[in-house]
């Protein structure tokens, strides 16, 4: 099971919680999972939403990978000047 | 000054050969988008709202119709309507006021006539009803119980909410226990801070030229730091598909952020297709500034907590960030930009209001500034309370790699420790403090990030080389691209032409931002350089008759055991015998974008009498991960500390109660030039990025962080004053020093 850390914003949707494993080969799949739990939460996950596998930043990371206890951060997008 | 980590192994990568694009800027033939002129060409001018919150009632746009020379007038009618939750929803409004215009000089209708004299008599012809509205101007009017709503589209990001509000978006970030973590401290230090819209100051105005063929296809020349988005940006504004739009890129007169949306191309497009002929359209420098994206203004309320040998226990912070007209991530980049210190305890609130300004824009490490004025002064303080040095109490709380970011994503392998060890240690920081004047001490991060690029590298029939990349050059991306595929080829960098291709010669890229050309666009080089060595040496076996298996790719020649080596020349000149022209090219969605770090020290003298604060020395350190070419790296670090400098110490929106902008010229708002500085003196810290096959990290933007609370910090040093608000000009400062000495 991936290791899922949330932000602060999606508590409200986790009644608190902040790291949360969850079944899944792909982050799709997690997001799939984190918004059948938690319904709302999935549309957070994917609107513009960065991930980051295992500490590397991935862009639009939907059908990344992971694995058992793989550390996946959602995190809101980041861009720059 | 360069302080590597470890002796670089490279021929090309590290040199500072002249700029490929260099002949033709400094003789003036580079041709930029508001140099061209076409057969037939017409020139545009804009409608702009004289109100800063207005209903639009009717347009009557027949008198310019009728008037001489003109060919075309749009207004936002001509324009489809969007959905509201479409992504490019707000940068359409932005570009033409449909209903609403939401501050002063906004887009309301545009004009194309034979002479740009005409066009602009034509636009003071059209007539627009307007029902003025209240405005809101700033961030506290935007947050008031009874504030009016500046804009009746917005609706707040992250959240559910259907009503219109101010919010532009909430955002919250927390780890550990902020009560606790304060209880544990034995200082606090608490402050307000508050800054000003500034605006990016790229010497080039907005600029572009249109060309809309009978078959309803047009071609774009335009200034931008990504021709693929304004292809995608005009097409969702239009309302077009994307293969009726071709971009060309011209060159550009900078960015910074700023060329990252689009204001004039769809409206240019549309005036080129209703008038059948081709359009130009340029901004002025008045047009620049009252209609296009500053960076937000601020106000920052911070508290930190510390014990008595300066660990940093406790952060805790509420950041409100003007988005200006519409909604946008300005307050949230500012907040997840707090990512330099351990900090146990960590609460940050990033809300971001919606007022009756021009839309902000990103600003080189946007709203990472801000926020760095904010806790950089701070820690400042609490050295000066503890008597701690400023750089030891920065090391004994620096991140490294493993430790946690405000978003709770864990740091990969990053300098910010050697960074600060390279001030530590520069002669600048060993030399005494000028007499009268104060020094000061901060730091900066960004992140940098990766996204979409390609690549084609082409040899030609001699074994010279063509780069070919979908990056504009704002920054020195083609010398690097051509480094890189030196180094990998094995071929002098004089040999190698890097070009920048419009949207259909070359696979789709992403914006240039994020300080990420030369990082991701570096690794589509380098992966098609690497699929063309495979297949050079395939093409040497054949000439050579042996197994591939039997070369070996070495300093630029195919070499096989017990004969001469093959040079890319030898190989290309024989290429249409061994399988035809040799090309490759690369794609990829790169990740592992590599953070950076800055510390810049400085010494401030502070007039008294003027409250004029004078730099009287400056240095900078950043880690560039491997620097491909240094010139540029040094001038990314000065270019991004004069900007800052300028945020510090001059630069500032100022608008009048109806929210017109008072100083909208380069003689009012005053950016600083070269006699207001001194040298910058640069030093590159090294400490590759292991995500990238040199080591890169983006270079461009963390250099803009720093400035503001080196120098604030070296003015409190100086004369005990500590400034929190934006700019510290003479009026503010000599107010400053008036309160100081109860005047």
């Amino acid at each position: 099971m991936a290791v899922v850390h949330l932000q602060a914003d999606h508590r409200r949707f986790t009644n608190g919680q902040n790291v949360i494993t969850v079944e899944g080969n792909t982050v799709g799949a997690l997001i799939d999972e984190l918004e059948h739990r938690y319904p709302g939460l999935g549309h957070l996950l994917t609107d513009g939403a960065s991930v980051a596998i295992n500490g590397e930043l991935i862009p639009n990371g939907i059908f990344e990978r992971v694995e058992a206890s793989t550390e996946v951060h959602f995190i809101a997008p980041i861009a720059g000047g | 000054m360069t302080v590597a980590t470890k002796p670089r192994p490279y021929k090309y990568v590290g040199t500072r050969p002249v700029r490929h694009d260099g002949l033709e800027k400094v003789t003036g033939k580079a041709r930029f988008a508001a140099d061209l002129n076409m057969t037939a060409q017409l020139h545009g001018a804009f409608v702009r709202s004289p109100h800063a919150h207005a209903r639009i009632i009717s347009i009557d746009t027949s008198k310019a119709e009728a008037m001489p020379g003109v060919k075309a007038v749009v207004t936002g009618a001509d324009f489809p309507n969007l959905d509201i939750k479409h992504p490019e929803f707000d940068t359409a409004v932005n570009i033409m006021a449909r209903d609403e215009a939401l501050y002063n000089g906004h887009a309301v209708a545009a004009v194309a006539a034979l002479s740009a004299k005409q066009a602009k008599a034509a636009a003071a012809a059209v007539e627009v009803h307007y029902e003025a509205l209240p405005a809101v101007l700033t961030i506290e009017e935007a947050l008031a119980d009874d504030a009016p709503i500046a804009n009746f589209k917005n609706r707040t990001l992250f959240t559910k909410d259907t009503e219109p509000s101010n919010l532009a978006s909430i955002n919250q970030f927390d780890r550990g226990d902020i009560a606790a973590g304060f209880a544990q401290a034995d200082i606090i230090v608490e402050r307000e801070f508050t800054t000003t819209a500034v605006h990016q100051g790229y010497i080039e105005p907005h600029a572009c030229v249109a060309d809309c063929g009978q078959d309803g296809k047009v071609t774009i020349w335009a200034s931008s730091q990504g021709h693929f988005a304004v292809r995608s940006k005009t097409a969702d504004s239009l309302g077009w598909s994307t293969d009726r739009i071709k971009v060309i890129p011209a060159e550009i007169g900078g960015g910074f952020g700023g060329k990252t949306t689009i204001y004039l191309e769809p409206v240019a497009a549309l005036l080129s297709q209703k008038a059948a002929r081709p359009v130009k359209l340029v901004m002025t420098r008045e047009e620049v500034l009252r209609a296009t994206g500053p960076a937000p203004a601020t106000k920052i309320h911070a508290k930190l907590g510390a014990t008595t040998d300066g660990t940093l226990t406790t952060l805790a912070s509420t950041m409100y960030f003007d988005n200006g007209s519409t909604k946008g991530y300005s307050a949230l980049t500012g907040a997840m930009s707090v990512a330099s210190y351990k900090l146990p305890n960590l609460e940050l609130h990033a809300i971001g209001t919606v007022t009756n300004t021009p839309r902000s824009a990103a600003y080189r490490a946007p709203s990472a500034p801000q926020a760095a004025f904010a806790v950089e002064t701070l820690i400042d303080e609490i050295a000066q309370h503890l008597n701690l040095d400023p750089i030891e109490l920065r090391l004994k709380n620096a991140v490294v790699e493993g430790d946690l970011t405000a978003m709770g994503v864990p740091h990969p392998k990053i300098g910010f420790v050697e960074t600060l060890e390279a001030i530590k240690n520069s002669d600048h920081y060993n030399s005494p403090i000028p007499k009268g004047a104060g020094r000061g001490v901060a730091t900066g991060f960004w992140f940098n990030i990766g996204e979409q690029s390609s690549a084609t590298v082409n040899l030609n029939e001699d074994g010279t080389a063509a780069v070919i990349t979908g990056s504009p050059d704002i920054g020195g991306s083609r010398a690097s691209m051509a480094l890189m595929a030196a180094e990998e080829l094995g071929l002098a960098v004089d040999r190698i032409t890097p070009i920048v291709a419009d949207t259909e010669s070359v696979g789709f890229t992403d914006i240039t931002e994020g300080s990420r050309a030369t990082f991701a666009t570096g690794m589509a080089v380098v992966n098609a350089c690497r699929e063309l060595i495979s297949e050079l040496q395939q093409r040497a076996a054949t000439i050579r008759g042996v197994d591939i298996e039997q070369v070996e790719w070495v300093d630029g020649t195919a070499q096989i055991e017990g004969q001469d080596p093959l040079s890319i020349a030898e190989i290309t000149a024989l290429a249409k015998k061994t399988g035809g022209p040799l090309t490759a090219t690369a794609s990829l969605n790169a990740a592992g974008a590599g953070p950076s770090f800055a510390v810049h020290v400085a010494d401030v003298a502070v007039d008294e009498e003027t409250g004029v604060a004078k730099i009287l020395r400056y240095t900078a350190a950043q880690d560039a991960g491997t620097a491909i070419h240094p010139s540029y790296v040094e001038g990314q670090i000065q270019g991004g500390s004069v900007q800052g400098i300028g945020w510090a110490l001059n630069e500032e929106y100022i608008y009048d109660s109806n929210g017109e902008m008072e100083n909208a010229s380069f003689l009012d708002y005053r950016m600083p030039v070269a006699s207001d500085l001194p040298m910058i003196d640069p030093i590159i810290v090294e400490v590759p990025n292991p995500s990238h096959p040199y080591g890169v990290r983006g270079v461009g933007e963390t250099g803009i962080v720093p400035p503001i609370p080196t120098l604030a910090n070296a003015i409190a040093d100086a004369c005990g004053v500590r400034m929190t608000a934006l700019p510290m000009s003479p009026p503010r400062l000599l107010a400053a020093l008036n309160q100081r000495n109860g005047n």
